[in-house]
């Protein structure tokens, strides 16, 4: 070593290296330090950034189509859009709001947003909203965006939910078609689904699609289950406790059901792909609206679109899908809502729902959807969310620890375990999050 | 006065010598900086943050409640969490069978492999060519292959039973959960840990096998006599590798169990994240972070200062 650092110091004076090392140490720092550029100079348009979740393929083409619109047509405002992957959207939200950096526009996963609306990240829109264009929205639009008396987010489309039917397979089996004013009961369903086990060319009567993993379907998709049961996730009058609601006795019998589901056969707990129901091995098919598509075009006119079932008490059905909000970090509110505006009218929410075949948010745009309107294939999830059959997942800042605190005991009860041991694990790390919280106080 | 020098020329005096030492203490410190400098923000700083928030009830999103500060107790509620215990279980299972079968699978792959033979280096490609691969993307294929019902591992099985065997639920299973990410996890590590042994192999002289045969050492005795005690270093190093693989296990997890069934193949870093990305709880994720840190520091102290103590003997 001390011979190396004197054939060094023999070629380098110590003293014309040492600036040098201090200058290196010091460059990477000072760019940091250089202030960003002011966002909008007096004279330029004014900025307004938005994040958005890259969805599929047809999704952003729209909403890009739309943003371009929006900036040719408004030369003072200029849009920019920053994509980020969905596998972590919600992650990397989280972090930039921890960093202070969150833009103008955010859109966010149906009940994400009352965590941020509690933090006080995302100012109320009901100042900026007339009342003409309120009553237009989906009744389930507005009661998912509202958190705290406000509204605080709005959607170009929301999601429907039911049973995609294999008709050939249904008539075999001897089932009767349901309709939304009587759907199949809890006994119908069942001897339905062991008569169907029956039916020659069906492997699984009922396809689940748990080839969605964890993830937010099996709370989107498997709740209701346990609601037309009379259970809950939580306590929906305090929402400070899950405590004998998600392990109380519906919510048990409803799980224990959902269980037997793969024990007896019926549905397969651990499938490959997800083509169990357009491949003719799956006579029913419980999924959202963005399977329509793929069901349509492998059944034709074998395609059934059936309403949630009534399990006990009143049919359940699920709602919401990503929506818009805007940040209290954003200086120019009045600018991004005219973006929201621009995003939320009618022409705009029929070129995005005719991309991702969602339910339109508004109205007026369902009754001239080819899909949605009364004599439409999908009429009945329109249906759903117009006549409250659909339920708004819990709606409270708690909602993060209650999603996958379900779907892991969800996923866990269907490897086998015993389902009040999970349901009681779930209650625990539901109460212990709200108890850290504080009981998610809300300021008035 | 004494100096920690020693002096080899008369003519230069302790003053200079004190002061050329300085200088080159200097100039050590000067070299050391740039990295010293990266530590510092990148592992240091966070580390002592992390320490900090440990003591805290700090979110990932903050507002509206103020982060207070609790004391100990993360630390307490962490004696009483079942499935942190499990974690730590598993992780020391983990480690309890991968590195001494990962190491001496990669010892046996590297003597099968260092002979003189056509299309060696065929092979060696081939078992090389997992590590290469992103372990995200092999997570996914072996989650296909462990499928209970139409993955290719159960077909296997069945097939050289004929029938007597399976099918299992393996990643399903509370039992074969764990297991089967350990398979998967040597299958992935084993060929970088074989090229490592093999370089090993090339160091040691021919000359002492040579040496050995004219005194009439067979094979066996060539191996357990000159290998072994020559590749000792080499072990040691993949020794410490596999530990540090062993406790760093997540993307298995991540991408194929989710931690699950029940907790069966949870681990300390995948639920870290777990606690505080999913669930917020950053406070409570640093406290698992600084034990963890502990943990670590506690496993890899005994190997470092045999390594050292050694290596002393040698000189």
């Amino acid at each position: 070593m001390s011979r190396f650092c004197e054939t060094v110091r023999d070629k380098l004076q110590w003293r014309r290296i040492f600036p040098l090392l201090i200058l290196l140490c010091i460059v990477p720092s000072a760019c940091s330090i250089t202030p960003f550029a002011t966002s909008s100079s007096a004279s330029g348009p004014i900025i307004v950034q938005l994040f958005y979740h890259s969805g599929q393929e047809a999704e952003r083409a729209a909403l890009s189509t739309t943003l371009q619109a929006f900036n040719d047509s408004h030369p003072h405002i200029q849009v920019e859009a920053v994509q980020l992957p969905e596998g972590n959207y919600i992650d990397q939200v989280n972090v930039a709001a921890m960093s202070h950096s969150l833009p103008c526009l955010l859109d966010f996963d149906g009940p994400t947003l009352y965590r941020y609306a509690w933090s006080g990240y995302l100012v109320p829109l009901d100042k900026y909203i007339p009342s003409q264009m309120r009553d237009d929205f989906l009744p389930s639009i507005l009661q998912q965006g509202t958190y705290n008396h406000h509204l605080y987010s709005l959607g170009q489309y929301d999601s429907g939910l039911g049973f995609y039917a294999n008709k050939q397979y249904l008539r075999a089996a001897g089932a009767r078609i349901p309709t939304i004013d009587s759907p199949w009961t809890l006994s119908e369903l069942n001897s339905i689904l062991a008569r169907l086990k029956h039916v020659a060319g069906v492997q699984y009567p009922l396809d689940l699609n748990m080839t969605a993993g964890g993830g937010e379907w099996i709370t989107y998709g498997f709740s209701p289950f346990v609601e037309s049961f009379g259970g809950d996730l939580i306590n929906r009058r305090t929402y400070l406790s899950a405590k004998g609601v998600l392990n109380g006795s519906n919510a048990a019998a409803a799980m224990t059901w959902f269980q037997n589901l793969f024990k007896q056969g019926y549905s397969n707990p651990w499938p490959v792909s997800d083509t169990g129901f357009t491949f003719g091995q799956a006579a029913l098919d419980w999924g959202g609206h963005w399977l329509y598509a793929g069901n349509h075009q492998a059944l034709g006119d074998n395609l059934l679109v059936l309403p949630a079932p009534n399990l006990g008490k009143g049919a359940k059905t699920g709602m919401g899908s990503w929506s818009w909000g805007i940040t209290s970090s954003c200086k120019t509110p009045d600018a991004a809502w005219q973006v929201l505006n621009f995003i939320l009218s009618p022409s705009q929410i029929a070129r995005m729902t005719a991309a991702n075949g969602a339910v339109p948010a508004r109205k007026s745009v369902i009754a001239q959807s080819q899909l949605y309107a009364p004599n439409g294939p999908l009429h009945v999830f329109a249906l759903q969310l117009l006549r409250g059959i659909a339920e708004p997942r819990p709606i409270t800042p708690a909602y993060p620890t209650i999603t996958s605190a379900f779907s892991e005991a969800v996923i866990n009860i269907v490897d086998g375990f015993n389902v009040k041991t999970e349901l009681d694990k779930a209650v625990q790390k539901i109460d212990q999050d709200i108890q850290d919280n504080e009981g998610y106080p809300t300021r008035q | 006065m004494h100096l920690p020098f020693r002096a080899t020329t008369s003519t230069i005096t302790p003053s200079k010598i004190l002061r050329r030492n300085r200088k080159e203490r200097y100039l050590s410190w000067a070299f050391a900086l740039p990295a010293l400098t990266l530590l510092l923000i990148f592992l240091i700083i966070p580390f002592l943050l992390a320490i900090y928030f440990s003591l805290t009830n700090q979110r990932l999103a903050p507002e509206p409640l103020p982060t207070s500060f609790l004391g100990l107790r993360n630390y307490a509620r962490m004696l009483t969490d079942d499935t942190l215990r499990r974690a730590l279980f598993n992780n020391t299972f983990f480690g309890i069978v991968v590195v001494p079968v990962e190491t001496g699978l990669a010892l046996f792959l590297a003597l099968l492999l260092n002979q003189k033979l056509r299309g060696m280096s065929v092979f060696r490609a081939i078992y090389f060519s997992p590590v290469v691969t992103p372990l995200a993307a092999i997570s996914v294929v072996w989650a296909f292959l462990y499928n209970p019902g139409q993955g290719l591992i159960n077909a296997f099985l069945k097939a050289i039973s004929f029938g007597h065997l399976g099918p299992y639920t393996w990643l399903n299973d509370a039992n074969l959960a764990l297991p089967a990410i350990m398979f998967l996890s040597i299958w992935q590590g084993v060929g970088l840990y074989m090229i490592i042994y093999l370089a090993g192999l090339q160091n040691i002289p021919q000359s002492l096998y040579e040496a050995a045969r004219v005194d009439g050492a067979g094979r066996w005795h060539q191996l357990w006599y000159i290998t072994l005690p020559q590749l000792r270093n080499t072990t040691f190093f993949v020794m410490i590798a596999t530990t540090v693989q062993a406790f760093k296990l997540y993307t298995q997890v991540e991408v194929m169990t989710q931690g699950g069934p029940g907790s069966a193949t949870v681990t300390v870093i995948w639920y870290m994240v777990n606690q505080g990305i999913h669930h917020l709880h950053v406070g409570y994720a640093s406290a698992i972070a600084v034990v963890f840190f502990l943990l670590v520091l506690i496993r890899i102290i005994p190997i470092l200062r045999y390594v050292v103590a050694a290596e002393k003997r040698e000189e």
